[in-house]
C-alpha cells in the first residue's frame, strides 16, 4: 500500500483527482453538456471569411501581395515551368538516361538499373507528361527546402540560443498532418502551382532544418578542437570541419526532404499542383481504381528512385567511389550529354504506341473483386462486411461514444494519460490543445476523427506489436521482412488509398485500413529494433536463471524496450491521424472531410478553422503519447 | 609543507605570487625558475645553458581555470584552495587548474603528470588558449599569449605550437595525406607545396604506402601517427600531447614513446607531454610536473620525483617504481674512505644504480663515481642495495629542508645536462656523507654550487 502511494504515477493521479474534484462540478452546473459547451467556442467563421475576402480583393492591388507574394509566386511560377521545359527538352530517353547515370554515379549500379526501369515504367503506363510534372514541382521544391532547411538548421547548429528555439518549432512540425498546411497557403496565394510549391517546402523544409543542425551539433568535439588548435578560422572550420563531418546527417536530411517533398507534391495536387497526384485525386474522386492505380504506380516508383538514390549515396559517404571510373570525371557527363543529343531530333515525350493502358484491366479485376470478395465468401465473409464490420462494432460505437462522452471527461483523461507517460509541461500542451479543439467549435467532427486514429491506432499496435517481435525474435522473419518494410516507408500517404479503395470500397473503414497499413511498417521497426537493442548481457542472465522464452520477453525484452515500445506508440498515433485526415477522400469524413468541403467549395472559413483543429489534435495526440526520447519521423 | 593538509595550503600559495614580481623583473637568466612556489623548482643549470638570452618558451605563472558560473571571483578568494566537493557545493564551480607556475625550457620535454582529473588536460589546453583561463598569466617567448588578439592568437596557433590529441582528431573524410596537410592548408599554403610536406613527414612517422588511406582505415597506433606527422607538418616551436598514447596498445604505446624519443633526439623541439602514466612520464620527460586536483604537488626531474618525492602523494605514486632504472649512483654514492678513489671500475655520475650494480657485481668491489677525472665518490654493495630497498628515503623533511633538496635536485637535473660542473661535483663530493643514503642534500644553498650552475 505505501509503495503503491509512493509510486510516482499514483501520485500524478492523485493530484489530477483532487483537481478534479475541484473544478468538474463547478464546470458541469455551468455548462453540462455531452459535448463541449457552445458558450465556450468561439466562432472563427465570420472573421476568417472577412479576411479571405479581403486577400481576394485586394490580391491584385495590395503592396503586400504586390510586391512580395507577387514577385515570390511568379518566381515559383517561372522555375517550375522552366525545368518542366528542360524535362520535356531532354525528352524521354534523355530523363532517364540522366536519371540513372546520376544514381550510377551516386549510388551504385544497382540503383541505376532500378532508375532506368522505373523511368520506363512510368512511360510504359502513359503517365511520362504528368511524371514530368511531379518532377518539376518536386525539384523546385526540393532545391527551396534544403536551401531553407539548410540555412535553419546552419543557424540552430552553430548557435544554441536559436537551436532552443527552433527545435521544439521543428518537431511539433513534423508530426502535423499535411493537410494542416494545405488551407493557410491558399489563403495567401490562392489555389495553384505557387501554393502547392510553398505547401510543399513548408512540409519538407523541417527534417533538413532538423537533421543539419542535428549534424552540426553531433560533431566530435576532439576533432573541433584539433582543428581548433592548428589555428583554423571560423569559415575554415565550417566548411573543412563541420560540414564535412556532418556530411551523413546532411544527406539523410536531403533524403527525408524528398520523400517528404514528393509525399506533400501529390497532396499538393488538390489546390493546384497537377501531375501525378492530381489524376489520382481525379480517378479516386470518380471511384476509378484502375486509372488511380495507373497514376499512382509512377508515384511509387518515384519515391523508390528517390529514396535508394539519396539513400545509397548516403550510405556510401566515405567509402569507395561506385561509379566506374569513365563517370567519375567530366567525360561521363560529356558521355550523357551525347547521348542526349542524338536523341533530341526523336519523339521527346513517349511515344503513345508504347504504352499500356492498365485502367481497364484492372478495373475488370477490381469489378470481379467486388462481385466475388465483398461480401457472400463462405465462412470468412467478404471484405465489404469486414468493413461494415468494422464501421458498426467498432468505430460507430466509440465516435458514439466519444461524442457522448462529458467534454470534461475527455480532458480529464487526456490529461491523465499525458502526465503518466511523460511530463506535466506535455500534459498541459495536450489539454490545452484539446480545450482549442473545443474552443474552435469543431469538437464532434474531431471525436469523429479521433475514433478513426483510436480505432486505427489500436489495430496497428496489435498487428505491429505482434509482428516486431516476431521480427526480433526470428531473424529469418525479419529478412523477409526488411524488404516489405523499406518499400512501404518510401511510399507517400496518399497511394495507400487506392488499394483500400479497391478493396473495401468506400467509407470510413477503408480510411481506417489504409491510415494502418501506412503506419505498420514504422510501428514493427521500431519494435523489433527496440527489442533487438535490449542488452544482451541482461537476457543472458535470465537465461541462465533459467527463464523460459515467454518469460524473458515479459520480464526483460518488453520492461527494458519499454521507451521504444512508447515511442512505436507515438509514431504510431502521428501517422494513423495524417492518413486518416486524408482518409476524407475515400470518404473518412471528420476533420479532413471539412477542409476538403472548404477547397472544394472556396469556403476557405471553414477549411481553416478545420485545419487548426487538425494541428490541435496532432499536437494533442502527439503529446498524450510522447515518451522522453524521440526520433526522426518514419523510420529514420 | 603538506598538502594534504588543507590549512597549510593557502601559506604556500600566498607565498608563491610575492617572489613572482621581484624575479620577472630581475629577468636573469636562471633565476626565473625559482619564482615558483617553494615545491616547485626548475633546473637553473638547463635555463642557464639552454638560455642564455632567450626566455622559457612557456612561462605560466599562478594560472587558474575555474568552470561555472561567475567563475573569475574565484581564484584569489578563500573559497578558492577548498577541497573541490566542498568547493563546487558552495559555489557551483570547480577549479580545474589551481594557481599553477612553471617554466617550460627550450629543447625541454617536460611532462604534466596526474590521474585524470587532476586538470592537466585543461592545462595543457591553457597554454594555446583552446580554453581560456580564468586567471595568470602565460608567456610565451615572453609575449603575453592572454593579451593575443585573435589574429595573433591564430598566428601561434598555426605556427607556434601544435598539438596531438588522446583521440588522434583526425578528420575522417580526409586522406591520411590530406589529414597531415591540413594545418598547412589552413594557413593557405599552395596545395603542391602542402602535399610535398605532408609527404615527407608520411615517411618520417614510417607511414609510407598509407597516403590515400581514411582515417578509419587505420589502426589506432597509425591513426596517431597521423596525428603527430599533423602537428610536425607545421614545423611548431613547441609540439603539446595530449595523453596521446593511453588510447593505445600497451605494445603500440612503447612504439610511440620510442618515436618520441626519437623526434626529440633528432630535432630537439620542445615539448609538453601530458599523461597519466608514470612510467611513460619517467620514459619521456627531462622534467616532470605531478599534478593533483588542479596543483602541482611537485616538479622535477625524474629522479627527484622518484627520489625525493615531495610528499606522501607523490611517494605512494612512485612506490612501485623500479628505483634502480631512474636514480643515479649520484643518489647513492658515499665519500670515498682510504684508497678507494684510485681503484675499482668507474661510473659516471649519471648512471643508473642498475648499471651501478652490474659494474659492482662483476668487480666484486665498490665502483667509483668519475667526472671529468675526478673521483666525486663510490658506490659498494650496501649503497646499492640500500638504494633498491628505499632505505635511502630521508625522514620526512621539513619545508625549508625540503625547498632545498628540490633546488639541489633541479641542480643535478641541470648537471645530467651539462657536464661542465666542476665546482659542483667538487662541493657535491664533499658534502656526500659517510651514509649511503642521500639526504636532501643541503649543498643546494652553497655559493660553490651556485657557481657550478652558472659556471
Amino acid at each position: 500500500m505505501r509503495a503503491l502511494i509512493r509510486h510516482r504515477g499514483v501520485r500524478k493521479l492523485a493530484v489530477l483527482a483532487v483537481l478534479a474534484a475541484v473544478l468538474v462540478p463547478l464546470a458541469h452546473a455551468k455548462w453540462a453538456s455531452g459535448s463541449w459547451p457552445s458558450a465556450l467556442t468561439v466562432d472563427l467563421t465570420d472573421p476568417l471569411t472577412d479576411v479571405n475576402d479581403w486577400i481576394i480583393d485586394n490580391r491584385d492591388s495590395h503592396p503586400l501581395f504586390v510586391y512580395f507574394f507577387g514577385h515570390i509566386s511568379n518566381a515559383i511560377v517561372l522555375s517550375v515551368r522552366g525545368v518542366y521545359l528542360v524535362l520535356l527538352a531532354l525528352g524521354w530517353v534523355g530523363v532517364t538516361a540522366a536519371a540513372t547515370l546520376v544514381a550510377w554515379r551516386v549510388a551504385g549500379a544497382k540503383t541505376a538499373l532500378t532508375s532506368a526501369v522505373s523511368f520506363a515504367l512510368c512511360g510504359l503506363l502513359g503517365m511520362w507528361v504528368p511524371t514530368m510534372q511531379t518532377l518539376a514541382l518536386m525539384v523546385v521544391a526540393v532545391a527551396l527546402s534544403i536551401a531553407i532547411g539548410g540555412l535553419l538548421g546552419l543557424v540552430g547548429g552553430l548557435s544554441e540560443r536559436a537551436f532552443r528555439v527552433l527545435r521544439p518549432v521543428l518537431d511539433t512540425m513534423q508530426v502535423l498532418p499535411a493537410f494542416a498546411y494545405l488551407l493557410p497557403v491558399v489563403l495567401v496565394f490562392g489555389i495553384g502551382v505557387p501554393g502547392a510549391v510553398l505547401a510543399t517546402v513548408i512540409y519538407a523544409a523541417p527534417p533538413m532544418a532538423r537533421l543539419t543542425a542535428l549534424g552540426l551539433r553531433g560533431a566530435d568535439a576532439e576533432v573541433l578542437e584539433a582543428v581548433d588548435s592548428l589555428g583554423a578560422g571560423r569559415w575554415q572550420r565550417l566548411v573543412t570541419a563541420r560540414l564535412p563531418l556532418a556530411r551523413k546527417e546532411l544527406l539523410l536530411g536531403v533524403n527525408q526532404t524528398i520523400m517528404m517533398a514528393l509525399s506533400m507534391a501529390v497532396i499538393a495536387s488538390m489546390i493546384g499542383g497537377g501531375g501525378l497526384g492530381d489524376r489520382v485525386y481525379q480517378a479516386l474522386s470518380s471511384v476509378d481504381v484502375g486509372a488511380a492505380l495507373a497514376a499512382g504506380i509512377p508515384i511509387v516508383l518515384l519515391a523508390v528512385v528517390l529514396d535508394r538514390t539519396t539513400a545509397n549515396a548516403g550510405a556510401r559517404s566515405g567509402g569507395t567511389p561506385v561509379a566506374p571510373r569513365w563517370l567519375r570525371g567530366l567525360d561521363g557527363w560529356v558521355v550523357a550529354a551525347a547521348l542526349v543529343a542524338g536523341q533530341l531530333a526523336d519523339s521527346l515525350t513517349w511515344p503513345k504506341s508504347w504504352t499500356v493502358e492498365i485502367a481497364k484491366p484492372v478495373n475488370d479485376a477490381v469489378d470481379w473483386m467486388t462481385d466475388h470478395l465483398y461480401s457472400g465468401v463462405p465462412a470468412i465473409g467478404g471484405t465489404a462486411d469486414w468493413a461494415g464490420h468494422f464501421t458498426s462494432w467498432v468505430l460507430d460505437p466509440l465516435r458514439d461514444g466519444l461524442q457522448g462522452l462529458p467534454w470534461w471527461a475527455a480532458l480529464l483523461i487526456v490529461a491523465a494519460l499525458a502526465w503518466l507517460i511523460g511530463t506535466w509541461g506535455t500534459a498541459l500542451t495536450a489539454v490545452l490543445a484539446l480545450a482549442a479543439i473545443g474552443v474552435l467549435g469543431v469538437w464532434d467532427e474531431s471525436m469523429n476523427t479521433l475514433s478513426q486514429v483510436l480505432a486505427a491506432v489500436a489495430v496497428t499496435l496489435v498487428i505491429g506489436f505482434a509482428t516486431g517481435i516476431a521480427a526480433a525474435r526470428s531473424a529469418r522473419v525479419e529478412r523477409l521482412l526488411r524488404p516489405v518494410l523499406d518499400v512501404f516507408q518510401t511510399m507517400p500517404q496518399f497511394v495507400y488509398l487506392i488499394p483500400v479503395v479497391a478493396l473495401f470500397g468506400v467509407g470510413r473503414a477503408p480510411a481506417a485500413a489504409a491510415a494502418i497499413v501506412y503506419a505498420l511498417p514504422a510501428v514493427i521497426r521500431i519494435t523489433t529494433q527496440g527489442l533487438r537493442q535490449v542488452d544482451q548481457a541482461a537476457i543472458e542472465a535470465a537465461r541462465s536463471l533459467g527463464a523460459t522464452r515467454g518469460q524473458q520477453l515479459r520480464q526483460v525484452q518488453l520492461p527494458l524496450a519499454k521507451p521504444s515500445l512508447l515511442l512505436a506508440v507515438n509514431q504510431g498515433v502521428v501517422l494513423v491521424l495524417a492518413v486518416v485526415i486524408i482518409g476524407s477522400l475515400v470518404g473518412g469524413g471528420g476533420l479532413g472531410y471539412e477542409v476538403l468541403l472548404g477547397l472544394a467549395q472556396g469556403d476557405l472559413a471553414t477549411g481553416l478553422v478545420a485545419g487548426a483543429a487538425i494541428v490541435c489534435l496532432g499536437l494533442m495526440l502527439d503529446r498524450v503519447t510522447q515518451p522522453t526520447g524521440r526520433r526522426a519521423r518514419k523510420g529514420a | 609543507m603538506n598538502t594534504n593538509d588543507p590549512a597549510q595550503v593557502p601559506g604556500q600559495q600566498s607565498a608563491a605570487p610575492a617572489q613572482v614580481p621581484g624575479k620577472q623583473s630581475a629577468k636573469q637568466p636562471g633565476q626565473a625558475a625559482e619564482a615558483t612556489s617553494p615545491h616547485v623548482s626548475t633546473p637553473p643549470a638547463s635555463a642557464a645553458s639552454a638560455a642564455t638570452s632567450v626566455s622559457p618558451v612557456f612561462s605560466v605563472r599562478e594560472l587558474w581555470k575555474v568552470f561555472g558560473p561567475r567563475a573569475d571571483r574565484i581564484p584569489g578568494s578563500p573559497e578558492a584552495h577548498l577541497p573541490a566537493a566542498e568547493l563546487r557545493e558552495r559555489t557551483g564551480c570547480t577549479a580545474a587548474v589551481r594557481g599553477v607556475s612553471f617554466d617550460v625550457h627550450q629543447g625541454e620535454v617536460f611532462v604534466v603528470m596526474g590521474l585524470s582529473g587532476s586538470g592537466k588536460s585543461t592545462l595543457v589546453r591553457c597554454l594555446t588558449r583552446l580554453i581560456e583561463p580564468t586567471s595568470g598569466s602565460i608567456g610565451m617567448d615572453g609575449e603575453d599569449v592572454l593579451a593575443m588578439d585573435r589574429t595573433r592568437l591564430r598566428d601561434l596557433r598555426r605556427h607556434r605550437a601544435a598539438m596531438v590529441f588522446q583521440h588522434f582528431g583526425l578528420l575522417p573524410h580526409r586522406s591520411v595525406l590530406d589529414n597531415i596537410a591540413y594545418g598547412l592548408e589552413i594557413q593557405g599554403v599552395r596545395k603542391a607545396q602542402r602535399r610535398a610536406r605532408a609527404a615527407e613527414m608520411v615517411a618520417k612517422v614510417g607511414l609510407s604506402g598509407m597516403e590515400h588511406r581514411r582515417p578509419g582505415q587505420l589502426s589506432g597506433g597509425q591513426q596517431q601517427r597521423v596525428g603527430l606527422a599533423r602537428a610536425l607538418a607545421v614545423d611548431p616551436e613547441v609540439l603539446l600531447f595530449d595523453e596521446p598514447f593511453s588510447a593505445l596498445d600497451p605494445l603500440i604505446r612503447r612504439d610511440m614513446q620510442e618515436e618520441v624519443v626519437r623526434l626529440h633526439r633528432d630535432e630537439g623541439r620542445t615539448m609538453v607531454f601530458i599523461t597519466h602514466d608514470l612510467s611513460e612520464a619517467l620514459r619521456l620527460g627531462s622534467r616532470i610536473a605531478l599534478m593533483r586536483d588542479g596543483e602541482i604537488v611537485q616538479l622535477g626531474t625524474p629522479e627527484d620525483i622518484v627520489g625525493a618525492p615531495a610528499d606522501d602523494y607523490v611517494r605512494d605514486f612512485v612506490r612501485d617504481v623500479p628505483r634502480e632504472q631512474v636514480l643515479t649512483v649520484r643518489r647513492a654514492m658515499r665519500q670515498a674512505r682510504d684508497g678507494e678513489a684510485g681503484q675499482g671500475p668507474a661510473l659516471a655520475p649519471g648512471a643508473t644504480v642498475a648499471e651501478a650494480i652490474e659494474a659492482v657485481a662483476r668487480s666484486g668491489g665498490p665502483a667509483r663515481v668519475m667526472d671529468a677525472g675526478r673521483c666525486l665518490g663510490v658506490v659498494d654493495h650496501a649503497c646499492l642495495l640500500d638504494v633498491v630497498a628505499g632505505l635511502d628515503r630521508a625522514p620526512q623533511p621539513s619545508p625549508d629542508e625540503r625547498t632545498d633538496a628540490d633546488g639541489s635536485a633541479g641542480r643535478r637535473a641541470g648537471a645530467r645536462e651539462s657536464a661542465k660542473e666542476d665546482g659542483g661535483a667538487d662541493g657535491r663530493a664533499n658534502e656526500a656523507p659517510d651514509e649511503c643514503a642521500d639526504k636532501p642534500a643541503p649543498g643546494g644553498q652553497q655559493p660553490g654550487s651556485d657557481e657550478a650552475v652558472t659556471a
